[in-house]
């Protein structure tokens, strides 16, 4: 051990956090489904389930299917509405001492708009994740996170209706991710979260039906942290706002590798589903090995990825 | 309409195998000592166990509560897929984290002359711990079990020990009726003319559905436990839902492990 002292404590693209873990949309509900497990207040923040301008029934079954290291989902975005989540679901939150991120979507940017208008004067919101990469939406969702053109249009749009800290969600089932972070960031994110899921599918091979009634899904867990990985790399080489990386974080190792690569933040996200004490989990071993090697917080390893001198020049 | 709000507390606990027996064809009872769980467990809830993660497998894996003894709990399963053959081969002592009690619980009116409780294969295991509570509650109840056969008849000896009166269906006859154990249900209420009767079933969809419509044509109140692939088992997935109505003819999807798994049949939109 050093003796240095090291703080977690983070401020990412405008979010005042006591450690750089989050919980990633869609796998952490509205936080109160953990609280037999969890103190919420030991959290960086909380990203809710993704909200939409009303109430969404969600798509038919089955919704989820177990892949090698990972799960699919097509759960279409089930969700109480913005006017059910600032009345049901934000004043339980408010009596935490926690960031509350809310994860929006839509099919049409109006819809984006009118969620986001509501968002920011509702008392308890700490930022907005700007969700244009669903992938289980015909419309909407990740449309709009897979041409540059549609993410500049949507992030410039609601950017003029909120003050609020603004996080953009991007999809990785693009040709190239960073030309997507560009887009992003000139339209005015104060940071990018990296990645949502990875489109996939899976077959009952004696029903010859797919696994999911949606037939395609967006892939989770391990199997997809390369590739999050990855990603997260390219974009930090691309971009000069700060990276949430996420995409099959299921240990403080992972986190660190994510951290690595240029994530100032991470997410934990399927890991909830295993291990109700997943982010509690990240954020010690993180303590621990900034203890470890020295390092006073997490800024001494965000991008610190050691590349021989001719990889260097991106 | 759901029959019990969900219980509070809930535990996730690390444990170990006390035993895990092959008691039918393909199927297994294993027993752990979970406290916590089998202080607080009701019937019809469940608990999510995580398998050892040298497994490769990801996700838990969801599984009703068998039975109470002290401070353990049994579960009886079926070997469907991978994580069961996996669980089936954990040992006395092996390791494996529980988390319970899950679920909402089935509701036990007073009055009710009989209470039928339909089981179709592993079905049957979600409504034990209801058996023992109905005992308790000194409700008459008749069992009724459906399998595909004798090899695979599961807990008649169990229900007949807690004195249920226990019929049997089997799918090719080797024991019982020849049939669905649906049949045996339509038989029964015909033949003694059960009104004043209430239906508590746990099987396959099919069976599922074919005991809806029964309890609607004798108008006698009927509670299902539904299973489905699960995810998180803690409401935040959203993986595991059925289509439930609501007023006005509309529907939505409810959770399997959070607003469930006992549902109102006639709620349920097949």
């Amino acid at each position: 051990m050093s003796g240095i002292h090291s703080s977690l404590e983070v401020n990412v693209a405008g979010i005042q956090m006591k450690n750089p873990v989050m919980t990633a949309s869609g796998t952490f509900g509205y936080g109160s489904e953990y609280v037999d497990f969890i103190d919420l207040n030991q959290l960086g923040a909380i990203v809710v389930k993704g909200i939409t301008s009303v109430p969404w029934a969600g798509n038919p079954m089955p919704r989820i299917f177990e892949t090698p290291s990972g799960m699919l989902n097509a759960i279409g975005l089930q969700n109480v509405g913005v006017d059910g989540f600032i009345d049901k679901k934000l004043p339980y939150l408010r009596d935490f001492d926690v960031p509350v991120i809310v994860n929006i979507c839509g099919e049409q940017v109006e819809e984006y708009l009118e969620v986001t208008e509501k968002l920011d004067g509702a008392d308890g919101v700490a930022a907005i994740e700007l969700n244009i990469s669903c992938p289980n939406l015909h419309c909407g969702g990740m449309s709009f996170g897979v041409d540059p053109k549609l993410t500049d249009e949507l992030v410039r749009a609601v950017r003029e209706k909120t003050t609020l800290p603004l996080l953009v969600k991007l999809s990785p089932n693009v040709t190239d991710i960073t030309v997507i972070a560009r887009a992003a960031e000139r339209a005015g994110a104060d940071g990018l979260s990296v990645i949502n899921t990875a489109l996939g599918m899976a077959i009952d091979i004696n029903t010859r039906r797919p696994q999911l009634a949606n037939i395609t899904g967006g892939l989770s867990g391990p199997a997809i942290k390369p590739i999050a990985l990855r990603m997260v790399w390219q974009v930090y080489n691309a971009i000069s706002i700060p990276i949430i990386g996420m995409g099959g974080i299921m240990t403080g190792d992972d986190a660190i590798e994510f951290c690595i690569a240029g994530a100032s933040a991470v997410a934990v996200g399927t890991a909830n589903f295993i291990n109700p004490r997943a982010s509690l989990d990240v954020i010690d071993s993180i303590e621990e090995y900034l203890g470890q090697h020295g390092m006073r917080s997490i800024a001494e390893l965000v991008g610190s990825l050691e590349v021989a001198e001719t990889r260097k020049s991106r | 309409m759901n029959p019990m709000p969900t219980p509070a507390k809930k535990f996730d606990l690390p444990t170990e195998v006390i035993s895990n027996e092959p008691v039918a064809e393909s199927h297994y009872l294993l027993r752990c000592a979970c406290p916590e769980i089998a202080a607080n467990a009701l019937p019809g809830q469940f608990i999510h166990v995580l398998i050892p993660q040298d497994s490769g497998l990801l996700l838990r894996r969801p599984f009703t509560i068998y039975t109470v003894e002290g401070d353990q709990i049994t579960m009886l399963y079926q070997l469907i897929g991978e994580g069961t053959n996996v669980l089936s081969r954990l040992k006395r002592s092996d390791s494996i984290r529980v988390l319970g009690p899950l679920g909402n619980t089935f509701e036990i009116l007073s009055g009710p002359n009989p209470a039928i409780i339909v089981g179709g294969g592993a079905g049957i295991a979600s409504l034990m711990l209801l058996a023992a509570a109905l005992r308790n509650a000194d409700v008459h109840t008749l069992g009724l079990v459906g399998s595909m056969n004798r090899a695979r008849l599961l807990s008649v000896e169990d229900l007949k020990a807690m004195g249920v009166e226990t019929h049997i269906a089997t799918d090719d006859g080797s024991v019982g009726h020849h049939g669905f154990v649906t049949e045996l249900l339509t038989h029964i209420l015909e033949t003694y003319e059960l009104r004043n009767s209430i239906i508590y079933a746990c099987g396959p969809d099919g069976m599922l559905r074919a005991v809806t419509k029964i309890g609607l044509d004798y108008q006698i109140p009927t509670q299902l436990a539904m299973e489905n692939r699960m995810g998180c088992a803690m409401g935040v997935c959203l993986g595991c839902v059925c289509k439930v109505q609501t007023p006005g003819g509309e529907f939505e999807y409810q959770r399997v492990c959070t607003e469930g798994p006992v549902f109102s049949a006639e709620d349920i939109v097949w």
